[in-house]
């Protein structure tokens, strides 16, 4: 059997993996507002479970929209559409999350939007999130969600820095630029990004509950 | 001009580079034999090999192809004795017919990555073929009956 | 070889290298030729031909859209001529007058239709060349017998090759009534045998309509109304001619049936140009106010005319002669949608107009309706001689009826008229989707009655629906019953002493055509539903209480003894699981079968295991009928579980295989196909497996869950 080669990941102690630094300057907090960095480069958390949780309940908003959660399955096959159906010809994830045999994500998926109507969306590295670490957003309660995103064994081993920077992404940006005839999240990619980082700054707080 | 490489021959290719490579293999190649079915990635009638991968022409711009190695129904053998169209004429699998050219070369992919598929493996890897026929019975004993002979091959060496 | 070669005689000197030749056959009613002495039955003329160095070919009128003809009709002439099918060349014809009226496929008809044809044919020329030897040796023709294209001497076993008789056999008259073979002697048919297309199809050299390239060939696609029935005012091509590779846009006409309608054709340097450009046109339609139509309504108002009398059928007994109380009564209306065909192959086809001439490439199922000469023939509908048109059939990528139609070729023609090189139309799949014509829907309203011990008394089927008549021909009287709406109905086997059968028509705007099985694949699902409602009624076991309505020398009861003994009905099935069974019986022939289910904790219905009876009479490929019976099971699953064509605002609302869903490998269930032969007429293979699958697959849902299923589509899910 063919050997993929994994995702990019990174094994960084748990814990450690979120550099705190305490800063109540009020000019820092400004300079850090939209990419969570500070002018030196190292990330500031300063920690406000309210406004981290409000923020939060934001950023749920999108993860749980078509255009993210489709390719974050609590099973093994994505889903499709705003009803977030079975992908109509089941492929599956297969173990690094490209698909398998004759199913292979980027068989259909292109490095671009193809055009028209329920034609395959493009990425050039399409894919779900792999066997091994699924990332499911399917049936999570905010609480979890925050939760899993926070754990470096469930979210990819994904450090604050790393986190930040998956905002930019182009397989979550891709999700307002979705091709023709599917509902855009529920607010801005500005908007998103922000109340992102604006979560994992705050001290990523989840939010009570289940 | 756009230059394809199908079935180990070089075509020089007057094509749109957003032309989709159905069109291309099929009216400027003339190779016929891989078919149009639904035009947007549902259907697989269009599969070919891209480097090995069972894509869906239909969607794949020719820019994507260029240069890159192109296999279809066509060049899977020499003589139609690849073993899985030496089992599909065993197992008596095509109505129509007019599906199983991709119906072929997904299931090629599958026998290369998996020498031993059961039904699940099958299934996952077929399930984006559609025949409306509904030979899906014979679709499983000749994938079955190509393992089996690859089996055999490759403990008899 | 051109056809025209043929001579008055049957002997021929032709211009290639065949050098002599001799062609035999069956021409159409009351033979013109002189070769043609059997007495023919009515629209066959399949032929053989075998030339002086010794090739042979047989000539296979029957398209080959994956039933299997290109085996089935060959080896039938090839078993009684002595032949092997692995030394001839088997060719389709492209309806040429040569070959008679009868190149057509459909209604499962090719072999329940044409068997003993084809069996006179070959045995009449088996019959001339072992003539023709035994001349030679001077022997009685008894004393020499015909194996494997040879005739031997069966005194010192010389052997002639038919190649090296075909001179003296032409001379000889052909036998009106030629000795058959005894099928204990068959070596070809009802054995299993590997089809001679299938390696065509397995390399990508199978042509297929769609794979035509005729020189100098030019692309078209065709913009049409998206509302059934709307019309053309007018377009602006001014952008789409901009866009690369575009040559010409013209308004085109289709004829569909008794419609027609108008697009507008790009035509343009490839297909994927016409289609970039197909974008770009600015049309304006009259939608003629079809923009209200919703099939919601329609099934409202079908609900509605349930309660007409409508046009009586068959009356047996007297209906109102007994009085049933009304807790003996049962009553239910079914409900089943419209679909689409679907063949994987989009519709297609090549035409070439020169001046009065036509040709055309393309693949269908009635290649003698592409160069008939009635009036809803293609060549009168396109205004050329029946001898100006030729016509070139290919393998065709499914048909299931959808390849009755020649509205594509209307439209193919009608763009090339326009232009002065040969156009390939392709429709996409959206259109192959939504243009029709589709399959009817028919809603059904059933009532059963028991006398006081319990005896089935009374039984009424009324359907109401639009007419496949009246879509398809015209001058339909509206006061007669249109026998295709209310097909088999009163073909099956179940004694009840009063029964009657109706039919309400509804007026339709929407193209309407024969569906594999035709309306059988919906009038089936509602009466054999029902019959498992009077059976629960009664309290009996389904097949038993069948059975006590079928008399044991019914053709039906021989085939429920089959199902009953390999689906093991006798034996329990289970906690949760349900079996059900259901059968049918209509023109192209009968099959029963047995479906079991599981009720899985989540809700969904499992189909485990189908079991299938075909009754045959005889199976010339074993195999194949096993083939096609899985294969109608699949098509039935999907008409029964997969969405339906829906209008709403008088546009389809299904438009490519996301939404047109088709069952996949993944959810393909178990089935197990057996064939009953030796017993009854010859009947059909292609459409039989088709009717009873939904029925049986409801009623085991229904034994498995208690909830009776009464409309189609439905989920797999209680």
């Amino acid at each position: 059997m063919k050997h993929h080669p994994k995702t990019k990941t990174h094994f960084l102690p748990k814990r450690t993996a979120i550099i705190i630094v305490a800063l109540l300057a009020a000019v820092g907090l400004m300079s850090f507002e939209l990419t969570g960095k500070h002018d030196s480069g190292k990330i500031i958390v300063v920690k406000d479970s309210v406004g981290s949780v409000a923020a939060f309940r934001q950023v749920y908003k999108v993860l749980m929209s078509p255009r993210c959660m489709n390719c974050h399955p609590a099973g093994d096959i994505p889903l499709q559409g705003d009803d977030n159906h079975l992908h109509t010809m089941s492929p599956r994830r297969g173990p690094d999350g490209t698909g398998m045999y004759a199913m292979k994500c980027s068989n259909c998926h292109q490095p671009a939007n193809t055009p028209g109507l329920h034609t395959p969306p493009g990425n050039p590295k399409w894919h779900l999130p792999p066997a091994d670490m699924k990332m499911v957003f399917q049936g999570r309660t905010p609480h979890e969600l925050a939760k899993q995103i926070m754990d470096p064994d469930r979210n990819g081993h994904k450090s604050m820095d790393q986190l930040i920077a998956h905002a930019s992404d182009t397989l979550v940006t891709g999700a307002w630029h979705p091709g023709a005839g599917r509902t855009l999240p529920p607010m801005s990619y500005k908007a998103f990004k922000k109340a992102w980082i604006t979560w994992l700054t705050k001290g990523a707080y989840a939010p009570p509950g289940k | 001009m756009i230059s394809l490489n199908i079935n180990q021959k070089d075509y020089q290719v007057d094509a749109d580079p957003d032309m989709p490579l159905l069109w291309a293999i099929r009216d400027l190649a003339g190779l016929t034999g891989t078919k149009f079915g639904c035009g947007v990635a549902q259907c697989g009638a269009c599969v070919v090999h891209l480097n090995g991968e069972a894509v869906r022409s239909c969607v794949t711009k020719v820019s994507r192809a260029a240069g890159q190695k192109i296999v279809t129904i066509e060049g899977l053998s020499q003589n139609n004795d690849h073993r899985l169209q030496i089992a599909w004429n065993e197992a008596n699998v095509p109505q129509c017919g007019y599906c199983h050219s991709g119906q072929i070369m997904s299931a090629a992919v599958l026998l290369r990555e998996n020498p031993n598929p059961t039904d699940e493996d099958i299934d996952m890897a077929m399930s984006g073929n559609i025949c409306r026929c509904g030979t899906y019975l014979r679709i499983r004993k000749a994938i079955h009956l190509a393992a089996e002979m690859q089996r055999k091959e490759s403990s008899s060496r | 070889m051109a056809i025209e070669q043929i001579s008055r005689r049957s002997f021929i000197k032709t211009t290639g290298t065949a050098g002599l030749a001799l062609w035999l056959g069956l021409s159409a009613k009351g033979s013109t030729r002189k070769t043609t002495n059997i007495a023919t039955t009515k629209n066959f003329s399949p032929f053989i031909l075998v030339e002086d160095n010794g090739s042979i070919t047989i000539y296979n009128i029957k398209p080959e859209m994956g039933q299997g003809t290109f085996q089935s009709v060959p080896a039938v002439i090839a078993e009684e001529f002595e032949v092997s099918l692995g030394q001839v060349s088997i060719k389709n014809t492209s309806g040429e007058p040569e070959f008679g009226r009868g190149q057509r496929a459909g209604g499962s008809a090719s072999i329940r239709t044409g068997y003993n044809d084809y069996r006179k044919i070959g045995a009449a020329a088996r019959t001339v060349f072992i003539a023709a030897a035994a001349n030679r040796w001077k022997v009685s023709p008894d004393n020499c017998y015909a194996d494997n294209g040879k005739v031997f001497n069966n005194t010192d076993k010389r052997s002639f090759t038919y190649g090296e008789l075909v001179e003296d056999a032409a001379k000889l008259d052909l036998p009106k009534e030629p000795k058959l073979k005894d099928p204990k002697d068959f070596k070809i048919v009802g054995k299993m045998s590997h089809r001679p297309d299938i390696p065509l199809k397995t390399c990508g050299k199978a042509q297929f309509g769609i794979d035509v390239q005729v020189p100098g060939m030019v692309y078209a696609s065709v913009e049409r109304c998206p509302v059934i029935g709307g019309t053309l005012k007018s377009f602006d091509a001014s952008e789409a001619l901009k866009m690369p590779g575009v040559l010409k846009v013209v308004g085109a006409e289709r004829i569909v049936g008794n419609y027609r309608y108008t697009g507008v054709a790009v035509i343009a340097n490839s297909w994927w140009a016409a289609m970039q450009a197909r974008k770009k046109l600015q049309i304006d339609w009259d939608f003629k106010g079809f923009d209200n139509f919703s099939s919601e309504d329609y099934e409202e108002h079908l609900r509605s005319l349930a309660s007409e009398e409508g046009l009586v059928d068959k009356n047996i007994g007297d209906i109102t002669s007994v009085s049933v109380s009304p807790q003996n009564t049962v009553e239910a209306l079914y409900e089943t949608p419209m679909v689409a065909h679907s063949p994987m192959e989009p519709m297609n086809a090549v035409a070439h107009v020169q001046g009065d001439k036509l040709e055309i490439w393309t693949s269908t199922q009635v290649p003698s309706s592409v160069t008939g000469n009635s009036p809803n023939e293609l060549p009168k509908l396109m205004g050329f001689a029946p001898e100006n048109v030729q016509m070139h059939n290919m393998f065709v990528g499914g048909g299931f009826g959808r390849r009755l139609y020649l509205d594509y070729m209307t439209e193919a023609v009608n763009i090339a008229k326009q232009y002065d090189k040969p156009v390939k139309l392709i429709w996409s799949r959206e259109d192959t989707t939504q243009c029709g014509p589709f399959r009817p829907m028919t809603f059904s309203k059933l009532s059963g009655g028991f006398s006081g011990d319990g005896k089935l008394v009374t039984f009424t089927h009324k359907v109401i629906s639009p007419s496949l008549s009246e879509s398809a021909r015209p001058n339909f009287d509206k006061t007669k019953v249109d026998g295709s709406m209310v097909e088999g109905i009163g073909e099956q086997d179940y004694q009840v002493p009063n029964l009657k059968t109706s039919y309400v028509r509804a007026d339709y705007h929407v193209p309407l055509a024969a569906w594999r099985s035709v309306t059988s694949s919906t009038l089936a699902f509602a009466h054999e539903c029902f019959i498992d409602e009077l059976a629960h009624k009664a309290g009996k076991d389904p097949l038993d209480f069948r059975m006590s309505l079928l008399a044991s020398d019914s053709d039906t009861a021989r085939i429920f003894r089959k199902l009953s003994e390999v689906s093991n009905w006798d034996q329990p099935v289970g906690e949760r699981r349900g079996r059900g069974v259901g059968q049918w019986k209509f023109f192209a022939g009968q099959c029963a079968q047995a479906v079991e289910v599981t009720h899985k904790p989540d809700g969904t219905i499992k189909i485990d295991k189908v079991y299938a009876v075909i009754d045959l009479g005889v199976a010339v490929n074993p195999d194949n009928v096993a083939n096609q019976t899985e294969g109608a099971v699949v098509m039935a699953l999907t008409a029964a579980t997969k969405p339906a064509i829906t209008f709403e605002q008088g546009r389809v609302m299904q438009h490519n295989f996301y939404d047109n869903t088709m069952v996949r490998i993944n959810e393909m269930p178990q089935v197990e196909v057996h064939i009953l032969t030796g017993e009854g007429k010859i009947k059909g293979v292609g459409e039989p497996g088709l009717p009873p699958f939904a029925p049986a697959l409801a009623n085991a849902i229904f034994a498995a869950t208690g909830k009776r299923i009464r409309k189609m589509p439905f989920e797999l899910k209680v």
